[in-house]
């Protein structure tokens, strides 16, 4: 980018080198173009539907317009505020257990001494990422049940009976503990990674100073991988409000829907129990709008506070 | 990376991407395909038109495959991958000469795949499905979007079966048309009055015997009986049910013990009511919530399946539940006696607030109730071919195979009377009665057809099976059925959105209620939010609807 | 390390053993009890309250059902060649757009880099999604769940990271050699990142695997149904009909509740096989992806 500067070449003397330098590569890439053309903007194209009385006997093109209608009946709805809630709760709760929940697991396994303990360890909270969703909210709503696994537990404990997937209270704990469950072995394998890349030196530096496990991990550790924490977080808080529907939709049912419905599966039982395809994917797009602008929030504060951002 | 360059290039490419987005290759593709379409439809209507149907006779001659679409009900999907694959399915190839290629969506996924198949307009030939109640919008709405055609043409034309039968039974046929006057569906018509109670109330007799009890018929008798259960006999949940099934929710026995409905009933005043905000439905809450923080119901409620209710009533746990005397009342009677020999069900009435007299609600469906009812979709290229295919099931020789199968094979006749065979009532495989039945006809089972008594009165095998449906047709509950009603094409978008936000915070609000989460004395405040969401205008449609059906 | 360690860190030694020691009871219990009550007869099973360590009596009736069902093997065969098929075209797609993100003094790398980065985070939605993968004809297809899903934009990023850690030199010796963009990605930049390949097999693997929506939308052929549709409906539709077929009313009793249990196992237990033996790789993938990154 710089020898750019030096020599200032006109713009097509620059598309005339780029293309006999690198022809061959822009054709290499034209499948990935495509694919992204036909999978991810034409159907960005299609959500144009929010905006327009969508039927499909006319098609997207020639369906009437709307305009503004679908949002303002979504920013109307009953429902509004508490899926709003709901969504933020829900994410930030994920996102104040499960965020911490691998890196300190990778802290701790960093601690362990004894190699096959530490490889047993790994192998272990691997291995629930690689049951499917489809199972963990299976065996957690048969565990839940009256019957179930946990509440022999917690009778064993001295606590009561009660069906815990019935319980608005309780189910966000479930979500956020199962997604904890599910993945923190998973997550934790970045930040092994980044504890490995951290200098050995600095430790002895710090053990020479008479710095003690505590000081180490403040002074040594945490900085050495702070980059790495900052890029997952700003990518977690992009997501923030991408909730998907799936684990919600498998786990909820009207009794906590006070809790346990958001934004996602408002728009799967609107767009596909109630067929309004139209109104659904405005509520989408809304979503969308929201999920870019904390993105770009995020990064922002980043950039202001440390060096680390994602562009 | 520079950053501050590259957020800026950002932007300039988020614009030129949605500038790009609408004169783009998307743009293009739909009317391409839209032209295509309707350039295919034309073309059809133009092949179908000058057909004669002077001298027709089955089978047909070769054609083009149709497309049907309808969802593989569990008895079959436990044997058969495809509807085509069972001999049923064969025999009805066979039978009307038309090549079918039957399309299935997943078990409890069918409302989605619906939604989604729709949402393209590009649709099987036939398509399976309760267009009376699921469409949003109703029948006309589906007409007017362009999904389905209006059949009266067909009819006339192409269904000499279909159009006798109607002939002959006018009530049915004033229940299958829209206001406007519109056929759109080959229905399921349930042919005898036996067959539409199927769902009611049972109870353990064996226990009610060893506690020197009678079959309950009030609700006082109920929660005696439900507390006997569970002191006497250590149920963990003495009535438990499926809660997830709407069909269940419906016919709830316990509603109708308070005079009202979950959802729109018609009144004794002949108007459309709603009866999840009446006083009734207040009491109805107030006891459900006495008797699950007595125990009494099953805990699980929201979140039980049939299979673990199975479980429960078999083994013990559940000692009275709520369903069909056939599915769940024989299969349990079968299961739960290889180890307890003495378990028997009885059918028990739809419970009264007073001792002796007859429920004034109960659950008695419609003869035409929409479900499983078969439209020919605007995709239909050859729609005297699939008019031709569905009318067969309504004539003599239709009627008998879709009932009882092939003759010979699945039944035979005896002193006139079709008499299912072994294969069926004793199949060599060993496959349960259902099993085998849904290999071979649709009879037990919902489709497009007319439901023939005798079916049920071979399938039913045990005596209190056969019991059930005098003790569950114990109510007026027929002069309170809504009869198929639609809203007109303009307000059924209305009709739908109110009805969507309501019928959500209702099937919250009851769980929640009954759970104890709410106090049922917030019943008013609940009312009001329902009224605030539109009830009324609601209503209005509604009773504008059963004006226009009553004149019909 | 032979350090002199303080009290206070064999004290945190000991307690950080304890504690991984319960976050792996915590982590494995589960699965064991899902493995022990498989081998449970049932009617004991029902029975039974608190922790399981054992089967509850002995019974291998329900995995004989389970194996007897034929859509689960037709199920298998299914994901099976989606996942082997979507994961070989998902790796040569990232693979074309990852080397192209990496190479030097290419004037569109940019645009095009936030052409793909903007679909991170702001999609079309589903009903758009789906009207599009009709008119793509991509429905009641197994391709429908292959095509549309072939990158995966985050892990686009991490292979370009990783291929951008090849030494430039190499690159620049074989281009003087004559060598075109195509001979050298698949002759040093692909053999050159194999332990970031092997990550990407796992990361696609996984989701493929995982995947069940799309599939449950687009699908009307239930000989197409992949595992997970099926472990769905006999799992959270409850219906174990399917099995319990041509068995007496009694048996489908007492191996109702057993079976979801065991078919549970037999949908798992093959992937938990195969990522032992990947898991070196990944170690050392992820880790070329975390440091650059």
């Amino acid at each position: 980018m710089n020898e750019k500067k030096l020599q200032k070449p006109t713009l097509s003397y620059q598309l005339k080198r780029d293309w006999i330098r690198n022809r061959s590569l822009y054709i290499l890439v034209i499948p990935v173009l495509l694919f992204y053309i036909l999978f991810h903007y034409k159907p960005m194209y299609g959500a144009i539907i929010a905006f327009k009385d969508y039927t499909p006997a006319l098609g997207v093109k020639d369906s009437p317009w709307i305009g503004l209608d679908n949002f303002i009946r979504f920013f109307k709805s009953v429902y509004f505020g508490r899926l709003i809630k709901n969504t933020i709760l829900l994410s930030v709760y994920s996102l104040i257990f499960g965020f911490p929940a691998p890196i300190i697991l990778a802290l701790l396994l960093n601690e362990v001494r004894n190699k096959r303990f530490k490889n047993l360890t790994q192998t272990i909270t691997y291995l629930p990422h690689f049951i499917s969703l489809i199972v963990v909210t299976g065996m957690l709503t048969d565990f839940s049940m009256t019957s179930g696994l946990f509440n022999d537990i917690i009778e064993f404990f001295g606590g009561q009976r009660s069906p815990l997937l019935q319980n608005p209270n309780l189910y966000r704990t479930m979500y956020v503990a199962s997604g904890i469950w599910q993945q923190v072995g998973w997550g934790s394998i970045i930040y092994l990674s980044a504890l490995a890349g951290v200098d050995q030196q600095l430790y002895e530096a710090a053990s020479i100073d008479g710095a003690g496990k505590w000081k180490q991990l403040l002074n040594v550790t945490l900085p050495g991988i702070a980059p790495t924490i900052i890029i997952m977080l700003i990518m977690r808080v992009g997501q923030l409000m991408s909730m998907g529907y799936e684990k919600t939709i498998l786990l909820y049912n009207p009794s906590t829907y006070d809790t346990a419905d958001i934004i996602s599966s408002y728009i799967y039982r609107v767009g596909l129990l109630e067929q309004d395809w139209s109104y659904s994917t405005a509520v989408g797009l809304f979503n969308s709008v929201i999920n870019f602008c904390l993105l770009i929030l995020t990064n922002k504060i980043s950039k202001k506070f440390s060096e680390t951002s994602l562009w | 990376m520079k950053k501050r360059n590259l957020a800026w290039m950002m932007a300039i490419a988020m614009a030129a991407v949605s500038a790009a987005g609408c004169s783009g290759p998307g743009g293009s593709t739909t009317t391409e395909t839209t032209k295509a379409a309707t350039s295919e439809t034309t073309a059809a209507a133009g092949e179908t038109a000058p057909a004669a149907p002077a001298e027709f006779s089955y089978p047909m001659a070769a054609g083009e495959k149709l497309q049907y679409w309808c969802e593989l009900t569990t008895t079959v999907s436990a044997n058969f991958s495809n509807l085509g694959d069972t001999p049923f399915g064969q025999g009805w190839q066979k039978n009307t000469g038309a090549e079918i290629e039957f399309l299935h969506p997943p078990t409890g996924q069918m409302k989605e795949q619906f939604s989604l198949i729709l949402a393209d307009g590009n649709l099987p030939d036939l398509m399976e499905y309760n267009w009376t109640v699921d469409y949003p919008g109703g029948p006309e709405k589906a007409i007017k979007d362009g999904v389905i055609i209006p059949l009266n043409d067909v009819f006339a034309q192409y269904c000499p079966n279909i159009t006798q039968y109607l002939a002959e039974n006018p009530e049915i046929d004033r229940m299958i048309k829209t206001d406007e006057g519109h056929y759109y569906v080959f229905p399921f018509i349930r042919g005898d009055e036996n067959l539409m109670n199927t769902i009611g109330l049972m109870v353990r007799q064996d226990w009610l015997e060893e506690l020197n009890m009678e079959v309950p018929t009030t609700m006082d008798e109920w929660h005696e009986v439900l507390t006997a259960f569970k002191n006497e006999k250590g149920c963990t949940a003495p009535y438990s049910f499926e809660y997830t099934n709407g069909q269940y929710l419906g016919a709830d026995p316990f509603v109708a013990a308070y005079g009202v409905n979950r959802s729109f009933y018609l009144g004794s005043d002949n108007k459309v009511h709603f009866g999840a905000t009446e006083p009734g439905f207040k009491e109805y809450l107030t006891t459900m919530n006495q008797w699950y923080s007595e125990g009494l119901i099953d805990p699980d409620l929201a979140t039980l399946k049939s299979d673990q209710i199975s479980a429960k009533i078999t083994n013990g746990q559940a000692g009275a539940s709520m369903g069909q005397a056939g599915s769940r009342m024989g299969t349990w009677t079968t299961a739960a006696r290889s180890t307890t020999p003495e378990f028997k069900l009885v059918p028990a009435p739809v419970p009264t607030l007073e001792k002796g007299g007859q429920a004034e609600m109960g659950y008695i469906e419609n003869p035409f109730s929409g479900r499983a009812s078969v439209a020919i979709t605007t995709s239909c290229k050859d729609i005297e071919r699939a008019a031709r295919l569905m009318d067969w099931a309504y004539g003599e020789e239709g009627h008998m195979y879709f009932n009882f199968g092939i003759e010979g094979e699945s039944y035979t006749m005896v002193d006139n009377y079709p008499t299912y065979t072994e294969q069926i009532l004793n199949n060599p495989d060993g496959l349960p009665v259902s099993q085998a039945m849904s290999a071979y006809i649709r009879g037990n089972y919902n489709g497009p057809f007319v439901q023939d008594i005798r079916y049920l009165e071979q399938y039913y095998t045990m005596e209190e099976q056969r019991l059930t449906p005098g003790v569950w047709g114990q109510c007026n509950g027929a002069a309170h059925t809504m009869p198929p009603i639609t809203p007109t094409s303009d307000e059924s978008k209305e009709f739908s959105t109110i009805m969507n936000e309501i019928n959500t915070y209702r099937d919250e609000m009851i769980l929640k209620f009954i759970f104890g989460t709410e106090s049922v004395d917030n019943f008013d405040t609940y009312v009001k939010n329902i009224e605030n969401m539109g009830l009324e205008r609601a209503l209005e449609i509604q009773n504008a609807a059963l004006e226009r059906y009553n004149s019909r | 390390m032979k350090i002199k360690r303080s009290k206070g860190e064999q004290t945190f030694q000991v307690f950080n053993y304890v504690f991984l020691t319960l976050i792996i009871a915590i982590c494995f219990y589960p699965v064991w009890y899902v493995a022990m009550a498989s081998f449970s007869n049932s009617n004991l099973l029902t029975q039974h309250t608190g922790l399981l360590f054992k089967p509850a009596g002995f019974s291998i009736d329900a995995y004989k059902k389970v194996f007897q069902n034929p859509m689960i093997s037709r199920g298998y065969l299914n994901t099976l060649f989606i996942l082997v098929v979507g994961v070989i075209l998902d790796l040569i797609m990232t693979s074309l757009g990852a080397y192209f993100l990496s190479r030097k003094r290419v004037l569109f790398k940019k645009p095009v880099m936030l052409f793909i980065v903007f679909t991170m985070f702001f999609s079309g939605g589903m009903i758009p999604f789906y009207i599009n993968l009709r008119e793509l004809h991509l429905t009641n297809t197994l391709w429908g769940l292959i095509i549309p899903f072939m990158i995966n934009t985050s892990n686009l990023i991490i292979l370009r990271t990783a291929f951008e850690s090849i030494p430039e030199s190499l690159i620049e010796a074989a281009q003087i050699d004559g060598a075109g963009h195509f001979r050298i990605l698949s002759t040093i930049v692909i053999p050159l990142s194999k332990a970031m390949l092997a990550v990407m097999v796992l990361y696609y693997g996984v989701s493929i695997w995982n995947s069940w929506f799309w599939a449950s939308a687009i699908l009307r052929n239930r000989e197409m149904y992949p595992l997970q549709i099926i472990l769905r409906e006999i799992l959270l539709s409850n219906d174990t009909s399917s099995m319990t077929a041509g068995t007496s009313a009694m048996d489908t009793e007492a191996i109702g509740m057993t079976i979801k249990y065991a078919t549970i196992m037999v949908a798992t237990i093959p992937i938990l096989c195969v990522y032992p033996f990947l898991q070196k790789y990944f170690t050392k993938g992820t880790m070329v992806g975390a440091v650059k990154e």
